[in-house]
């Protein structure tokens, strides 16, 4: 059985960051190979580039045999690949039939009218994937399942050898993601060749007939899912081998009302429940982390905590209820977020991030809390009339919690600060953390992916899955009950 | 003695034109509003400047103050009344606020022109120069007021450098053009800052126009050719770089102030456009934008 | 509002206004000529905007061309009519590629002062070249459409009528919707396999190709070509309100909000001045509180999305 995706010796630059170093791979007619790394490293990139969105510095991308390295995205796309994007793309002006029916229309300039077999085709599709109760609406009233189905039926529709899937069960239920296996199972069924790319092996295992595993841009390992689940990298990767943990007295202020109480909070981001009925407390001077996957609703808790999305149920922050307060009352009321996305000005120097982040402490304090946090992060002084764009990844996580701690906050909310860090620098990274741990009585909240960073510090752990709370427990615990969904 | 005509004439004319357009790519800059009502605001405070001058007999002075707090009113109404509710307007999509501000700031522009010419007509107007006489530089007999055009105008984008790159203020302002996300999560109110540079704005603006009327002076005519060379200019030096629109201010000026004298007064504007053209077809990020 | 109520309501509205000349005075029927050329700028217009995603600030550029191009040749080379317009349109087309081929590599507020300093180029140009175009008098053309008003009227809503409906077909067709795919998100569209380039291209020669048309058939509708009817800047403005007016992506709104614009100054004119301030005061609160504009504002209340 010859090949139908064929890539070999792929490689991507963005400047000096090499994203795809020397990939390469082969999917047969009737396979599905599971693309799987953490967040940041390069399968993603991967993916781009074999549809074309980027341009590849090196390397070949045959789709049955034909090599499309290069090509504009369109020629790929009529060579015969489809991409189901993570995020939906419709049409939001055009109904769910109009969405698939774009699919299925030729790239002519005069075909000015589809033809009845396109529309019979397109009610065909719509009833496949699930979508025929609710195909003459638009795509903003869909609900977030829907929206993916709408992605599912265009690939369909497109009817191509090669189907790229992006992270496909990312915010779907169990039960959605049941029907959604079946559709990916039915392309391979029907002789396409399928990439599935998403973060963990499990999610993906029952799929998938083989997986590949990338780290930072590079292979890791290559087998089938069980394999690739046994490997010493990956496992360090995911893991870091054993989960140590170091203890901290007991906070004993277990009488007091909690510093933050978040009592069912919930989000919707237009029909997508992004949140359900969440509720959790940080004591004072406690660690907290949550654990759960990209898209569990991490973020989005933070960001109802910081009061950046709204949010019905109540948080209470030191007694009171934080609604109808600003983000920014928020934040100078103490609550620091250090997000994902960092969000540092990256023109400006190191040390102006930092004293931007104490503009609202008088100058001795600001002062004295530069000189501090200089001793925490020693490379930060070394840098600190450096612009913070031309820091590296590590650098400007370890300023972005800097320039958080600059507002001497009385919770800390550190979102993802492991996202795409080499493994030396999650060390440094850690050791920090737990310098803080120990030398202050800060509170903090830490959401994150990667447990072998979440759970030494922690005090408490919370699991996040689907947008609900579903566990609750020490660290300890966690790797009995939980580890192992974490591969 | 030509040349050095050019060179003082030109000098007035760059400063001017950088005034301008100095505001207009802050606002660009910071909030991300392309203001097309520029011109008209200028216009406004010119014909202001000329009224409390001349009608109220309030004196070249007063005259030239309460222009520039005219100035700072419309940019206040503009912002408050038109570039605020789009910007909150939860009917308009995000991706077509821009489109919308364009559209309203444009008619609205057309609203002052046409208010001015009602009540003022549309004839060109002199604001009486604060320090009337003329200087002999070198032999070239050069209105005061055209020198003083070129030292407030330097002058005050002087104390915008200095607001911005030497107070925590001004820190906080450029901190958001870059990532106002990033402002919000360390307690900057972004309401308080935006109104702020609206301030600033208005304040530039209204000098720029009153400068513009005791200078050239102005008629609500020019208010489409004063918005579309703030435009250019700010483009050439490239969208929300301030340092950017201060040297291609200048090109701008020398370059109209050397056809005007050297060919025909006529063609005045023509190469500007054609370098213009050049410039965004080859390098579209302007001078020295960096995108 | 559903495609088959939007085209009833479209031929029911020309089939009125054809009877118009039975009724009203010369005056008003010329007033309502230059209206419905308005609405052809307006609705080629809308097609780039609306359905290509492009923001073209000069529109009065591409019926410039047209209208001059046409002008000239009658006026030096006594070409008749229908070659002078042929001869305009395609003048336009050319134009309207020059436009998109920055359009394609640049984005947002870049392309939009191209189209702008477009428009002052050539208004300078024609300006400078007074002897050869007529500057800001205005060049004199000898031939015109005709000289009976009605007929005049027919003729511009004819061309109207036809103009809109190719355009708002177009708009509705299969084309029209990988045009829209294309102008909403073109990484998605490539995706999918269509060539945005392509597309948004063919979208810019149609745009150029109506704008020129409308720009010939008016300078032959009034007798001279003038930069102020035309080329100037307050042309094109008035395009970009009349099609945001009538509403965005709709193609027909677009000739509605253009007559409204013309029909309303009239209407104002006992106000002097001040019937700019009034309309654009007026266009400006129906932008901010109804931001889907008159056709916005009608399938909102009909109910039907």
């Amino acid at each position: 059985m010859s090949a139908l995706l064929e890539v070999s010796g792929l490689t991507k630059r963005f400047g000096g960051l090499v994203a795809v170093k020397d990939i390469g791979f082969s999917i047969a007619a009737g396979e599905i190979l599971g693309l799987i790394g953490p967040n940041g490293s390069g399968k993603s990139t991967v993916m781009k580039l074999i549809m074309g969105i980027e341009r590849p510095n090196a390397g070949s991308v045959r789709i049955d045999g034909v090599d499309v390295a290069g090509w504009p995205t369109h020629r790929i796309a009529r060579q015969g690949v489809g991409l189901v994007f993570q995020h939906s793309r419709p049409l939001h002006r055009q109904t769910v039939l109009e969405n698939i029916t774009l699919a299925l229309l030729p790239d002519s300039l005069f075909r000015l009218a589809a033809g009845s077999h396109v529309a019979a085709r397109a009610r065909e599709i719509a009833a496949r994937v699930g979508l025929e109760g609710v195909m003459h609406r638009r795509p903003s009233t869909l609900p977030f399942a829907d929206l993916r189905r709408l992605e599912l039926a265009k690939a369909v529709a497109r009817n191509p050898k090669v189907v790229l899937v992006d992270e496909p069960f990312a915010g779907l239920t169990a039960g959605e993601v049941a029907s959604f296996s079946e559709l990916i199972a039915s392309f391979r069924a029907e002789g396409h060749a399928v990439l599935l790319v998403d973060h963990n092996v499990k999610s993906v295992a029952a799929l998938v007939d083989r997986v590949l595993a990338m780290y930072l841009g590079e292979y890791v390992a290559e087998g089938s899912a069980e394999e690739v689940m046994r490997n010493e990298t990956v496992r360090r990767v995911y893991l870091g081998g054993k989960i140590e943990l170091a203890a901290r007295p007991e906070p004993t202020d277990t009488g007091r009302p909690p510093l933050l109480d978040v009592a069912g909070a919930s989000v919707l981001y237009g029909k997508a429940q992004a949140l359900e009925d969440v509720s959790l407390h940080v004591r004072e001077g406690e660690f907290v982390s949550v654990v759960g996957l990209n898209g569990a609703g991490k973020t989005t808790l933070f960001n109802a905590i910081s009061g950046l999305v709204p949010h019905a149920g109540e948080i209470r922050f030191a007694g009171e209820s934080l609604r109808g307060r600003s983000a920014a009352q928020i934040a100078r009321g103490g609550i620091v977020q250090c997000p994902e996305s960092r969000e540092l000005f990256g023109g400006m120097s190191v040390q102006d991030n930092l004293e931007l982040g104490g503009q609202h402490q008088p100058a001795p304090v600001r002062e004295r809390q530069l000189a501090w946090l200089y001793e925490l992060f020693p490379i930060l002084k070394a840098r600190a009339r450096q612009a913070s764009r031309t820091l590296s990844g590590g650098e400007q996580q370890m300023l972005a919690i800097a320039r958080a701690l600059m507002m001497q906050p009385r919770l800390l909310i550190l979102d993802e600060p492991t996202l795409g860090l080499a493994p030396v620098i999650l060390e440094q990274l850690s050791k920090a953390m737990e310098l803080l741990r120990q030398t202050t009585d800060i509170t903090v909240l830490l959401g994150e992916q990667n447990v072998t960073f979440a759970l030494p510090h922690a005090d408490r752990v919370y699991v996040l899955e689907h947008a609900r709370i579903v566990w609750e427990g020490t660290p300890t615990r966690f790797e009995a009950e939980m580890g192992t969904g974490y591969l | 003695m030509l040349t050095l005509q050019i060179l003082i004439d030109g000098f007035a004319i760059s400063s001017l034109y950088a005034l301008g357009a100095v505001g207009f790519t802050l606002i660009f800059g910071v909030c991300g509003v392309l203001n097309l009502s520029h011109g008209a605001i200028m216009v406004a405070a010119a014909v202001a400047a000329w009224v409390f001058a001349g009608t109220y007999g309030a004196g070249p002075v007063g005259g030239a103050l309460g222009g520039v707090v005219v100035g700072l009113v419309v940019a206040y109404v503009t912002y408050g009344l038109i570039v605020r509710p789009i910007q909150r307007s939860r009917l308009i999509p995000h991706e077509e606020k821009e489109i919308f501000v364009l559209t309203s700031t444009l008619l609205w522009g057309i609203m002052i022109q046409e208010a001015i010419a009602y009540f003022f007509t549309s004839n060109p107007k002199t604001v009486p120069p604060v320090i009337p006489g003329v200087i002999n530089i070198a032999g070239v007999r050069t209105p005061t007021n055209e020198l003083l055009t070129a030292v407030v105008s330097l002058g005050a984008i002087g104390l915008l450098w200095v607001l911005v790159n030497g107070t925590r203020r001004g820190r906080a302002l450029l901190a958001a053009a870059i990532n106002p996300r990033g402002l919000t999560l360390l307690g900057f109110e972004l309401d308080r800052i935006y109104l702020l540079v609206w301030t600033i704005y208005g304040l530039l603006t209204g000098i720029a126009g009153v400068l513009l009327g005791a200078f050239l002076g102005v008629s609500s005519d020019n208010v489409g050719t004063l918005t579309a060379s703030a435009f250019s200019i700010v483009v050439l030096g490239g969208l929300g770089s301030v340092s950017g629109s201060l040297v291609a201010a200048f090109v701008v000026g020398y370059l109209e102030t050397c056809t005007a004298y050297l060919v025909s007064p006529t063609i005045r504007t023509v190469p500007v456009l054609l370098l213009l053209v050049a410039v965004v077809y080859v390098r579209p990020q302007g001078l020295l934008g960096r995108r | 509002m559903s495609g088959r109520t939007l085209w009833t309501g479209f031929l029911v509205a020309l089939a009125g206004l054809a009877l118009l000349p039975f009724g009203v005075g010369g005056y008003v029927l010329g007033l309502m000529t230059l209206a419905y050329y308005y609405g052809v700028f307006a609705m080629a217009w809308d097609l780039l905007f609306g359905f290509a995603g492009e923001v073209n600030f000069g529109p009065s550029f591409l019926t410039g061309l047209g209208a001059y191009a046409a002008g000239l040749l009658n006026h030096y080379a006594g070409w008749p009519i229908p070659a002078c317009v042929a001869a305009g349109a395609a003048a336009a087309v050319v134009g309207g590629v020059a436009l998109a081929v920055p359009a394609l590599r640049l984005s947002g507020p870049y392309f939009g002062l191209i189209t702008l300093v477009a428009v002052l180029l050539l208004q300078n140009a024609l300006v400078l070249n007074a002897g050869f175009t007529g500057g800001e008098i205005g060049l004199d053309l000898p031939d015109v459409l005709s000289a009976d008003e009605s007929t005049n009227y027919w003729i511009a809503l004819a061309f109207m009528g036809l103009s809109g409906a190719i355009l708002f077909g177009l708009s509705r067709s299969a084309v029209g919707l990988i045009l829209q795919a294309s102008g909403q998100d073109a990484v998605e569209a490539s995706a999918l396999g269509y060539n945005v380039t392509k597309h948004k291209l063919a979208a810019f020669c149609i745009s150029a190709l109506f704008s020129g048309l409308a720009g010939a058939m008016l300078v032959f509708y009034l007798g001279t070509a003038s930069v102020g009817t035309v080329v100037d800047i307050a042309v094109g403005v008035q395009v970009i309100i009349a099609a945001v007016l009538g509403g965005r992506r709709t193609i027909l709104g677009a000739a509605i909000g253009a007559i409204f614009l013309i029909v309303a100054g009239e209407l104002l004119r006992p106000l002097g001045q001040l019937s700019t301030f009034v309309v654009s005061a007026f266009a400006l609160a129906v932008i901010l509180f109804f931001p889907g504009g008159f056709l916005g504002i009608l399938s909102s209340r009909g109910g039907a999305r």
